[in-house]
């Protein structure tokens, strides 16, 4: 029965891809043989790619509306996304080659080729962020990052006063001032994390092994229950940067996708005004 | 902030039946089995008097009124005062003679309406809604009486029973947190005294003879029902089935606040089968079979100085079938080959070794051994049992389970839920994990639900048609005794608002009036959970812990 079930399941994920190249074929199939007939396409294409345009932008609606059965927000991110792809090759077909003469259609196509590209980013990070996420063992909610940084600084500075109380030595105080406390201020190393480096990680392994031959005896547990708070920070930047990683790139593909769309509308009005 | 007042609500603020008088409790105190009480033996704050008048209503049956539904889920229990009842036996009525309700839904548009309709306050209430509903409705607001049109046809077609007056029903479901085992409808124009499960609780609780009723009832009940129910039994006819019965024990095992133990044995580190109340111990001779007719109970063997966890049991499931069928056809050395022991509250029917081999074993093909089926696995394997029965997950039949490799941490599922319940999501994106998957803090709509017991008004309820469990807002006083009695915390006490953003604050202390919250499982919304339907990345199902839960799909 697994099989059977994981065939199908193949099956179904290959259809989607197969019915869409097929749609591409027939539709560049159809405006070069209207090509050939002297028939101007620009405007059928053009319609169809204002209306995939507009189509891909509900989504956006879709996840405001999540109150109204409207069917799974996962159908309508496949669908957003296969529309997606469909709108880069109707985009082609529409303009007939990669970069249009005009300024007006360069910006067009400007912010056509960003909203694809960090479209694309998205989806990619989207695949490979959250199992990094999941593999450090732990899960933090964006919004109590700074909340989390937090406890972990008070409890390591509680932590260095005590052991400055508890063993007349100050080393690993001032060690901490000097290096520590900027590492627990905030949420570090961001580009490492972004892109899967581990630069958090052998900072702190580095910094506690430069201490860790000034210490006595009763100062290297404070400094073994230091590298755990260090390990649990560099878990926090880790979901910091992540998490900050899946948010932002929507800042950047949305209000650009709206520009788009104002463009292209006005690009629409005035072809269908002065183009004919 | 704005502040405005509203009284803090007591319990029995709102009565169960808001049409009690004096003279009806009065009335009530007169009847032989409410007079048996001994009214000493009640504290100063929860007098007989009192439940009567708080905690019980009359209703009041024509012939033909449907009184309790089979598969129904109910918090009361009934007393005949005056009439006859009928009770259906197996099998019973069919659905569309039941007259079975769904809770309404909103349609599309209303649900679209939501947009503009839905307050900017978070978390707003009307507060002349809580009290006006509360007086007028009582502990259980969607009692619907459905009738059957022709009793003489039902007598005829199907077995009944007949209750008389004096008669006590309805208190297994009540006190058993399960559903309704059979339907009872009124066979002449019937009185009756309806008791939610909170009464019946006191009763029980502070009066020896009662105590006694219920529980032999209890048993009884439980014990015919579950027979009836069985496979094992089902071609056995009445006269057999009888002299099963009769020789058949009935056990509890655990607590029935089994959250407290729980919750202790989690603060000691000690929740394991070690720590757990044994049924049945491996290599124990086999002396009859278990039936577990409520709770769950863990399946274990040894294995070096510890118990492997096999599987667990439910409702439904059997015990040593298999090694007590080995005995039978002569396998003098076969003992119990795993130990059962009792995971919270566990109902054990005991079927002895001898009355199956006289009335089952003949007429049955060799069972087969589940035990040795699951050691098959690898150890492995086990360790999502192990986890889950760690946790108590097994309880959970709606808990939310997000696969967290492919949740982008978007929270469109927790805006989702926030855009449907008053602008505050009723669960969060947190819980614990397992690999990759995480059973966040969302209602689970356990199998047990141990939040319904201790609440005073009732306000925490199955509903009629899913069996989820619900809050009743209009008559939650915020005590948030459900919210510490579930073991997952999964339920939360929220400051409520008047319409105008202004919080609503008892005018005594001016401390906040509270109100408990939880996933309802967008019980009134069109299209399921709209946190299921919001995840863009099929991350985020609901799952039944006893059904597909620890299946295979979870590893993949």
């Amino acid at each position: 029965m697994a099989g059977v079930s994981a065939t199908t399941l193949s099956l179904g994920r290959l259809l989607v891809p197969i019915v869409a190249a097929a749609v591409v074929v027939v539709f560049a199939g159809y405006t070069y043989q209207a090509d050939l007939r002297l028939v101007d396409t620009s405007f059928v294409t053009g319609y169809v790619l204002l209306v995939m345009m507009i189509g891909l932008f509900l989504l956006r609606w879709r996840k405001r509306l999540s109150m109204v059965p409207l069917g799974r927000a996962a159908i309508w991110l496949a669908v957003h996304l296969i529309g997606g792809v469909l709108a880069v090759a109707a985009f082609w077909i529409h303009t007939g080659s990669l970069w249009p003469i005009s300024v007006f259609e360069q910006l067009i196509a400007l912010l056509f080729y960003f909203v694809s590209l960090s479209g694309i980013f998205g989806y990619v990070i989207q695949r490979v962020y959250p199992r990094r996420l999941t593999q450090t063992g732990r899960e933090i909610i964006y919004e109590r990052i700074p909340a989390a940084v937090g406890e972990l600084r008070a409890v390591a500075e509680s932590l260095v006063l005590e052991c400055a109380e508890k063993t007349d030595s100050d080393t690993l105080c001032r060690y901490y001032l000097e290096t520590f406390d900027w590492y627990f201020r905030a949420p570090r190393f961001f580009f490492s994390h972004a892109t899967g480096g581990a630069r958090g990680e052998f900072w702190a392994r580095h910094h506690c092994g430069t201490v860790r031959r000034y210490l006595s005896t009763g100062e290297l547990p404070y400094l073994e229950k230091l590298t755990e708070l260090l390990d649990a920070k560099n878990v926090v930047d880790v979901h910091y940067a992540g998490q900050r990683m899946m948010k932002v790139w929507l800042w950047f593909h949305v209000p650009t996708a709206i520009g788009l769309l104002i463009l292209s509308l006005w690009h629409f009005l005035v072809m269908n005004v002065y183009g004919s | 902030m704005a502040i405005a007042t509203v009284t803090r609500p007591q319990r029995w603020d709102s009565p169960f039946g808001p049409d009690m008088t004096d003279a009806d409790v009065e009335s009530l105190l007169e009847t032989p089995e409410i007079a048996a009480i001994d009214a000493d033996a009640f504290p100063n704050h929860t007098p007989v008097s009192g439940i009567l008048r708080n905690d019980t209503r009359i209703v009041e049956a024509k012939p033909g009124d449907i009184i309790v539904r089979e598969g129904d889920y109910g918090n009361s229990a009934f007393l005949i005062l005056d009439g006859a009842l009928r009770v259906v036996l197996a099998p019973g009525l069919p659905a569309n003679m039941l007259g079975r309700q769904s809770v309404r839904r909103k349609g599309f548009f209303e649900a679209l309406a939501q947009l503009w309709r839905n307050k900017d306050v978070v978390e707003a209430r009307d507060p002349e809604r809580g009290l006006e509903a509360g007086l007028r409705l009582g502990g259980d607001p969607t009692s619907v009486r459905v009738f059957l049109q022709d009793v003489p046809v039902v007598l005829d077609q199907h077995q009944t029973a007949r209750l008389e007056t004096g008669a006590l029903f309805g208190e297994l479901a009540a006190l058993g947190r399960v559903p309704r085992t059979a339907t009872v409808f009124a066979e002449v124009d019937s009185r009756l005294l309806e008791i939610r499960w909170q009464g019946l609780r006191e009763f029980r609780r502070f009066d020896e003879g009662w105590r006694r009723r219920i529980d032999e009832n209890y048993r009884r009940n439980a014990l015919s029902v579950h027979l009836t129910e069985s496979p094992l039994f089902e071609n056995l006819d009445t006269e057999n089935l009888d002299e099963v019965a009769a020789h058949t024990l009935f056990e509890t095992y655990g607590s029935f606040d089994w959250h407290v133990t729980y919750q202790k044995m989690r603060a000691k580190g000690a929740v394991d089968a070690e720590h757990e109340p044994v049924i049945a111990k491996q290599g124990d001779y086999p002396d009859g079979l278990l039936m577990i007719r409520a709770g769950f109970a863990r399946v274990s063997v040894n294995l070096g100085k510890g118990l492997r966890t096999i599987s667990y049991l439910g409702a439904g499931d059997m015990f040593g079938l298999a090694d007590l069928y080995a005995l039978w056809k002569g396998d003098e050395e076969r003992c119990f080959t795993a130990t059962l022991t009792a995971i919270g509250y566990v109902d054990i029917i005991r079927v002895p070794a001898q009355v199956l081999a006289e009335h089952v074993f003949p007429d049955i093909g060799e069972p087969m051994d589940a035990v040795a089926v699951e050691l098959e696995r690898p150890l492995e394997a086990d360790s999502l049992i192990e986890w889950a029965l760690e946790q108590r997950f097994i309880n959970g039949t709606k808990a939310m389970l997000i696969d967290i490799n492919l949740c982008v941490r978007c929270d469109d599922c927790v805006r989702a839920c926030a855009s449907t319940h008053n602008g505050n999501p009723r669960f969060t994106r947190q819980g614990r994990t397992f690999d990759h998957w995480m059973v966040a803090n969302a209602c689970m709509h356990c199998a047990d639900p141990v939040c319904m017991i201790g609440c005073p008004t009732g306000a925490i309820h199955r509903s009629v048609d899913a069996g989820s469990v619900l809050i009743n807002d209009d008559t939650c006083i915020g005590c948030g005794i459900c919210a510490s009695s579930c073991p997952y915390g999964n339920i939360r006490t929220v400051e409520i608002n008047d319409v105008n953003g202004s919080q609503l604050r008892d005018p005594d202390n001016q401390r906040p009036i509270l109100k408990a919250t939880k996933c309802d499982l967008c019980s009134d919304q069109p299209g399921g959970p709209a946190c299921v339907r919001a995840c863009p990345h099929n991350a985020l199902r609901r799952v039944d812990f006893q059904g597909e839960g620890l299946s295979d799909q979870w590893l993949v």
